[in-house]
């Protein structure tokens, strides 16, 4: 761990000397980042690094937050960050505590070589070839939190993106891991770009819709795990008054626990070093739990920390989910498709929009399939799902029985922009509008 | 030997014949303020960025602090092949004065933001301000290439985000995103008053039948079609092959020109993340195609001359082309209120409320938008709900008046427009 010869002791006893009251938040938030990326070929600067590390001090007090940053790991630094961030007047010296963090290790990424022959043969296994633009990066980071009274464990997390680029789109996805299972997954999204490359969007319709697991991660990404952070929240009104309101169909259960997440980004303390939570956002469709951080969980007893988040050491933490878990329900995949009104099975979704305070959500699909008297039938091209959250997430009749991770990928709410997770399986909606 | 040209030295006796190193150093000031909370974050960046390589094989590293002649370097992959631009001298170019101005303090900035606030609610009651997030910060790039190239560069620039929430129930939201030189070019009556507008007329505004006519397009709804156009005029694309058509790509008024060391201009500069000269081009005069923006690589692959248009927002960044400051020209002669005055029957529209939609391969667009219907030169009921559509030729070939109100808008690039009143397009509910 490169952030293990810390000397947190002595970060801990001088924070301490800027928490003059006591309910003042003060912590130093250390990281390390590495991104390895290899490019597409042809690129000019195939393989690309970037690594980074510094600090953040940070002070809370009666609803105002001073945060200083940097771009190392050194006392002296840490010494004049701490007096930007102290309110003494006049302000005071501050010991420099021992910051020793050991250079980062030659560049080896040999997994990312191989990754898009690895890719190029999955598609050819579907009996298509055509050209992709294959980006693929590895995703590094180590944090530690100090607080004056309390030192997390230091965190890591490891994983990949790939981004591969079509005359018939884009496709973007996050992977714990770069293997055979990944490549096969990146290789069915290009194929079925491809394949829907002719298909022409539905005419706007209301009835039923099928949304396979990634797809319900990131419409329960938008609708449920964005509308309940505290901040949110908080544009409407009190984030407290949201627990116990019936939010969705009585059927849908939805959890954020970072603790579930894939092996690699799997936490047990947040970006402010508070124990992560195994949090029910949605019991039974009722509102239980908020995402909240240390700051928002102080304005009310029923919210509880570890859920912050932060994006980068220069921006202040704010309550974000980590890891979606959407519990399984009973209906097999033709229960799902059955009926006889014909409707729409949504497999991926490209992007999601939330207003938070009108509650308008739509969610947008590079392609679909029809699917009618229980069987799927021909490829539509892009359209969009529409509607208000309190009503769209009450339509849901139907939820798969399979569970699968599926969903993950970026999310760049106030300008942080931070990978989320999903475990998640296939739900019916009925009744809902799709627009092309 | 400079530290710059030690790195330069190392990475050749590793065979890497062009190579450019480039070291930024920042400082920045944050504030933001929401109805229940403040903050205040100050920022220190001191960062590099490597491009190395040859003919055969190229690395890209980048990190945080200084860089040294050891490394550790990545190892060049083959198949991608790096080339790096000759030293040209820029013409000549003062650094303007406010970029020694110091970053705003915190009780200033704070003090901004809640004006922002108070004048929002005196322009309309019951209107709040939700979250306002003011950014400023300063730095300076150096740059030296194994080609001889040497440049240093410094920039200043502060953004202002405002997300506002209007009276009513479901409560209208607007936004706002704007950026200068530096904070005290922020008015906050200006502010308040166009996201006063904004939020009233979503909150009264009735979503309008299908309908054409004259629109009258304010400068940040045409800043917006002008950015959704920059494929059009960046590199050796699309807009390029505009030039057969007889070279005509917009109506007589159309003049578009992209300045990267405007005067004035947040990202005014002598060079470019390259170390290229920047320079005024003329891209499309009088409705004539004359050029797109071309980076000196791409010198020869459009009819062109290069363009001094790579941009590198950050360490982080590879140089990509771009534009910097973008502009349609205004008239100064003509006023808005001449062009309004000129409208028998149609829309004032105000402002952009989401994101738009461009399918320039298919010839169309479509824009969110809000405002007024005009009726005999004078707003008769606002509108909202709507969306501008139309064909792009049909929107630059329509553009029936120019006025002289320029203004510049942080989009891709800074885009600037005056208002426009254009004909041909069509207004429809969302």
């Amino acid at each position: 761990m490169p952030l293990s010869k810390l000397d947190t002791a002595a970060v801990a006893r001088t924070l301490s000397q800027i928490a003059e009251q006591p309910e003042d938040v003060v912590d130093a938030f250390f990281e390390r980042r590495e991104e390895v990326e290899l490019a597409p070929e042809g690129d000019p600067g195939a393989l690309r690094v970037w690594r980074e590390e510094g600090f953040a001090v940070r002070l809370a007090r009666e609803g105002r937050t001073w945060l200083a940053s940097r771009d190392v790991i050194e006392a002296k630094p840490f010494a004049e960050a701490l007096r930007q961030v102290a309110r003494a007047i006049p302000s005071a010296t501050y010991p420099e505590p021992a910051l020793e963090v050991p250079p980062f290790e030659p560049v080896a990424a040999l997994e990312l070589l191989d990754f898009p022959g690895a890719l190029s043969r999955a598609v050819r296994a579907h009996h298509v070839g055509f050209p992709l633009r294959v980006t693929v990066r590895r995703h590094r980071r180590w944090i530690q939190v100090v607080g004056p009274r309390l030192v997390a464990g230091a965190e890591r997390e490891s994983f990949y993106s790939c981004a591969v680029e079509s005359s018939w789109g884009r496709y973007g996805a996050l992977l714990p891991r770069l293997d055979a299972a990944a490549a096969e997954e990146i290789a069915v999204a290009a194929v079925s770009l491809f394949r829907a490359r002719q298909a022409l969007p539905p005419a706007a319709f209301r009835g039923p819709a099928v949304l396979a697991p990634p797809a319900v991660a990131v419409l329960l990404h938008e609708a449920v795990a964005h509308a309940l952070e505290a901040d949110t929240l908080a544009q409407g009104g009190n984030p407290e008054a949201a627990v116990g309101v019936a939010m969705a169909a009585s059927c849908l259960d939805v959890l954020d626990d970072p603790g579930a997440a894939p092996e690699g980004v799997r936490r047990t303390t947040d970006d402010e070093g508070a124990a992560v939570v195994r949090r029910w956002l949605l019991r039974g469709g009722i509102v239980e739990q908020p995402l909240a951080d240390a700051l928002w969980a102080r304005t009310s007893p029923v919210l509880l920390p570890g859920a912050g988040r932060r994006g980068t050491r220069h921006l202040p933490p704010g309550p974000r989910s980590t890891h979606l878990e959407i519990l399984p329900g009973e209906a097999t995949e033709a229960d799902l498709l059955a009926g006889s009104e014909e409707g729409l099975f949504l497999s991926e979704a490209s992007r999601g929009t939330l207003d938070p305070l009108s509650g308008e959500f739509t969610l947008a699909f590079p392609y679909g399939r029809r699917f009618r008297r229980g069987a799927l039938a021909e490829l539509v091209g892009p359209c969009i799902l529409r509607g208000r959250v309190a009503d769209l997430l009450t339509r849901v009749s139907a939820i798969g029985l399979d569970v699968r991770s599926a969903g993950a990928g970026w999310c760049a709410k106030g300008g942080q922009k931070l990978p989320v997770w999903a475990t998640a399986p296939a739900l019916r909606l009925d009744g809902v509008e799709v627009t092309p | 030997m400079s530290p710059l040209d030690e790195i330069l030295r190392a990475l050749l006796k590793r065979h890497l014949t062009d190579a450019e190193v480039y070291v930024k150093r920042g400082r920045s000031r944050r504030l933001e303020r929401t109805p229940l909370t403040e903050t205040s974050s100050t920022s220190q960046e001191r960062a590099w960025a490597v491009r190395a390589g040859n003919r055969r094989a190229s690395f890209f590293a980048a990190a945080t602090g200084d860089p040294s002649p050891a490394g550790p370097w990545p190892e060049p992959v083959a198949g991608h092949s790096l080339e790096l631009p000759e030293p040209e001298a820029p013409a000549a170019w003062n650094p303007p004065s406010d970029f020694d101005t110091p970053l705003i303090g915190e009780r200033e900035g704070l003090k901004l933001l809640e004006s922002l606030g108070r004048e929002l609610e005196s322009e309309l009651p019951r209107a709040r301000l939700l979250r306002a997030v003011l950014e400023d910060g300063s730095s300076e790039s150096e740059l030296a290439s194994s080609r001889g190239l040497r440049s240093v560069t410094r920039n200043r620039v502060s953004t202002l985000y405002i997300e506002a929430a209007g009276p009513g129930r479901p409560a209208p939201l607007a936004s706002l995103y704007v950026a200068a030189r530096e904070p005290r070019r922020f008015h906050p009556t200006a502010l308040a008053r166009r996201l006063a507008d904004r939020l009233a007329v979503s909150a009264s505004g009735a979503v309008p039948g299908r309908d054409t006519g004259d629109f009258l397009l304010a400068p940040s709804v045409v800043a917006r079609l002008i950015a959704g156009l920059t494929p059009l005029l960046v590199g050796p694309g699309p807009g390029s092959r505009l030039i057969g058509a007889r070279g005509r790509f917009g109506g007589d008024l159309v003049t578009l020109i992209d300045n990267g060391r405007l005067a004035g201009g947040a990202f005014e500069a002598p060079v470019d993340g390259e170390g290229v000269p920047t320079r005024e081009v003329v891209l499309v005069e009088e409705g004539l195609f004359r050029q797109p923006l071309l980076a000196w690589w791409q010198e020869g692959a459009a009819h062109g001359d290069v363009s001094g248009c790579t941009r590198r927002p950050g360490w982080r960044d590879l140089p990509t082309p771009g534009p910097t400051h973008l502009y349609l020209k205004p008239e100064p002669r003509t006023s808005v209120a001449s062009l309004l005055g000129a409208i028998p029957q149609g829309y004032y529209l105000i402002d952009v409320t989401g994101p738009g939609r461009f399918d320039l391969a298919g010839d169309r667009f479509a824009l969110p938008v809000c405002g007024f219907a005009v009726q005999s030169g004078r707003a008769s009921a606002p509108v909202a709900g709507a969306w501008l559509s139309g064909g792009i030729g049909a929107f630059l070939k329509g553009i029936a008046g120019v006025g002289r109100d320029l203004t510049f808008h942080p989009l891709d690039g800074m885009i600037g427009a005056p208002t426009v009143l254009v004909t041909g397009l069509e207004l429809r509910a969302g």
